[in-house]
């Protein structure tokens, strides 16, 4: 490079005539202005999207804020008052009379469905990479694969439906009564030892959830396997362990990070599904689950099943107290991805070298 | 082109450890070594050379068992370690991974802790009870010349550690399951001068508790490490003699041309 332009300024060499040259260094040097400042609106954009997202709802909700105060977080009521009675003002708001809101059960189930889902997905995405790189021939691998792929696109709306139908009622014949049975009373166990219901409830939400990503977590987990550099699983394999020491002491944890992060992103979507959860909760307000059994509901649930009715209340407070719900998800997500990569930060020194080896 | 090897009968069987016999080894339509017939002398160190795609690597792997999983992998003949053979069922592959230990051509420590690192194959293979870990590492890192380096990350990753350091790593964890037999593929071949000198008297003081196979590009390491050298050539073995005789009076044409820089 430098060779060329030292030529192209040598006498000897006087190179092309310099008016072009000109307009092309100018044409250049505008590319170059303008790739900086694509790329800088292309980084931030991010950030102002989120920015914007949590401003409006918090704007929308901050009357919600002011009157339903920390009762939002430990009450279980939600009553939206009485939309023929009179209006009053508690902190300057016009709200119906009698409406109180505690967002309590919302968050409470929010949370519990997508532990159990996250806690069902990881192992069986995990060992369905294993497999899908490891275990099984190419010629099942590749399409088992881009069936894996095809799965994480469908509607979760779908996966309602489904749920519904044909596999709530299934476990609620077949499988929960098992599951109760053999449950002892002893607490933490006995959540699962009680009347099993119809098959909307906590753990079919679980189930579904999980069903759902599984297939982001698996096509992650699966890129990440195939990039452990084979000369250090050879080592492993060299010093005579089996298949699974290699898979448990070198490719597992070269990729650990990779593995929390792609679970991470199944958590996420756990926590926003919203359609699914609102079919196949029991959409149950006011109560925390019972049992794992017991129907429940989400804050992306009620959301979305409320906002029809919370129209009806003239003075906004419904819609606004629905917006802090969604202030409050929000946040959980944002805290769920701190702390992410906080294990990740803690866990990580011991894992394979980035862009080194 | 044809070799028409000369090798020569160095070792009794009753004097070996490995023993080739027959051996011809293909990866689909191609066959990379063809009726290979030696015996890999008990407490020796043995070199392999020859020019690239002449089959040594191959061969080294055939030793232990790394070809299995090659895809189109395919076999005929026989190779017997202490006498018997590596490929019946008889031979619990983990064991014979364990008595026929390997070092790579670039070092591959495991995500884990250095430590860990060390007693990887000790815990797979349930030689010692937890307790004792502590004293092995040590004890083969001492062997290794890395314990001073090492002794106050012993729980720290190994990714941070150079090339050698790590390269010396992997020497420790291999040396830490006792093996009979130590294959080794250009194992400096990523290291610099210094560490590579550390990593040929470390070799040469395995010998003869330890026999060693060790392929290599570098003439002079063979010469430097080894006491008999198998010549390779087009898949075939073209001579195979004492380092010394191969070096300064090679009987085959072939290795006469390789030693003087002719081919390869």
């Amino acid at each position: 490079m430098s060779l060329v332009r030292t030529e192209a300024a040598s006498p000897s060499n006087p190179g092309p005539p310099s008016d072009s040259a000109s307009v092309r260094e100018r044409l250049r040097n505008a590319e170059t202005v303008l790739w900086h400042r694509g790329t800088f609106v292309a980084a931030v954009l991010p950030f102002l999207g989120l920015a914007f997202a949590i401003t409006v709802v918090a704007i929308k909700g901050w009357p919600a804020i002011l009157v339903n105060g920390t009762h939002f977080f430990t009450g279980s009521t939600w009553q939206p008052g009485s939309t023929y009675g009179s209006t009053v003002y508690p902190h300057g708001v016009a709200t119906p009379q009698g409406a109180s809101y505690g967002a309590w059960p919302l968050i409470l189930g929010t949370v519990q469905s997508s532990a159990i889902a996250l806690i069902l997905a990881v192992p069986i995405s995990i060992g369905a990479a294993i497999a899908l790189t490891e275990r099984l021939p190419r010629s099942i691998a590749r399409p088992a694969n881009f069936a894996v792929e095809l799965l994480a696109g469908i509607p979760s709306v779908l996966f309602g439906l489904w749920g519904i139908l044909t596999l709530g009622p299934l476990l609620a014949r077949d499988v929960y009564p098992h599951i109760a049975s053999i449950m002892p009373d002893v607490p933490v166990l006995n959540f699962f030892n009680s009347p099993t219901g119809h098959g909307e409830g906590l753990f079919t939400s679980g189930i579904v959830l999980a069903i759902m990503i599984v297939p982001i977590i698996t096509a992650t987990t699966v890129e990440l396997f195939r990039q452990v550099p084979s000369l250090n699983q050879e080592g492993a394999r060299a010093l005579g362990m089996t298949d699974a020491e290699v898979t448990h002491s070198v490719t597992i944890p070269w990729v650990r990070n990779g593995i929390i992060g792609a679970s991470i992103l199944g958590l996420a979507r756990a926590l926003g599904e919203t359609i699914a959860i609102a079919m196949i909760s029991g959409a149950i307000l006011g109560h925390t689950a019972q049992n794992i059994y017991s129907p429940m509901t989400t804050i992306a649930a009620t959301i979305v099943s409320q906002l029809d009715s919370s129209f009806t209340d003239a003075t906004g407070f419904a819609t606004a107290t629905l917006a802090e719900a969604a202030l409050v998800l929000a946040v959980i997500s944002v805290v769920v991805n701190v702390i992410a990569r906080f294990i990740v930060h803690r866990t990580g020194k011991l894992g394979g070298p980035v862009g080194r080896g | 082109m044809a070799v028409a090897p000369t090798s020569t009968a160095l070792n009794e069987p009753a004097d070996s450890v490995l023993c080739a016999k027959n051996l011809t080894v293909g990866f689909g339509e191609a066959t990379i070594l063809n009726d290979i017939t030696v015996n890999i002398g008990r407490g020796h160190a043995t070199a392999l050379i020859g020019p690239t795609g002449s089959g040594k690597s191959t061969f080294l792997r055939a030793l232990n068992r790394m070809n299995d999983r090659v895809s189109g992998y395919r076999r005929n003949g026989e190779v017997t370690l202490e006498g018997e053979s590596i490929f019946t069922s008889g031979m619990d592959l983990l064991d014979l991974r364990r008595k026929v230990g390997m070092l790579f051509q670039r070092p591959n420590p495991f995500p884990m802790s250095i430590r860990d690192n060390v007693v990887a194959g000790v815990k797979a293979h349930r030689m010692a009870k937890r307790h004792q870990f502590n004293d092995i590492a040590e004890a083969r890192l001492t062997q290794v010349g890395l314990f001073d380096a090492v002794k106050d990350r012993l729980n720290k990753s190994p990714f941070q550690l150079s090339g050698g350091q790590q390269q010396l790593l992997c020497l420790a964890r291999a040396l830490a399951v006792e093996p009979d037999v130590l294959l080794l593929d250009e194992p400096t071949s990523s290291l610099d001068p210094v560490t590579t000198e550390r990593v040929e008297s470390l070799i040469a003081n395995l010998v003869p508790s330890i026999s060693v196979v060790i392929v290599t590009h570098n003439l002079g390491q063979a010469q430097r490490v080894s006491d008999q050298t198998m010549m390779f050539f087009d898949g075939e073995l073209a001579e195979f003699n004492t380092t010394k005789e191969l070096f300064t009076n090679p009987q085959h044409p072939l290795s006469s041309q390789y030693v003087r820089g002719h081919i390869g």
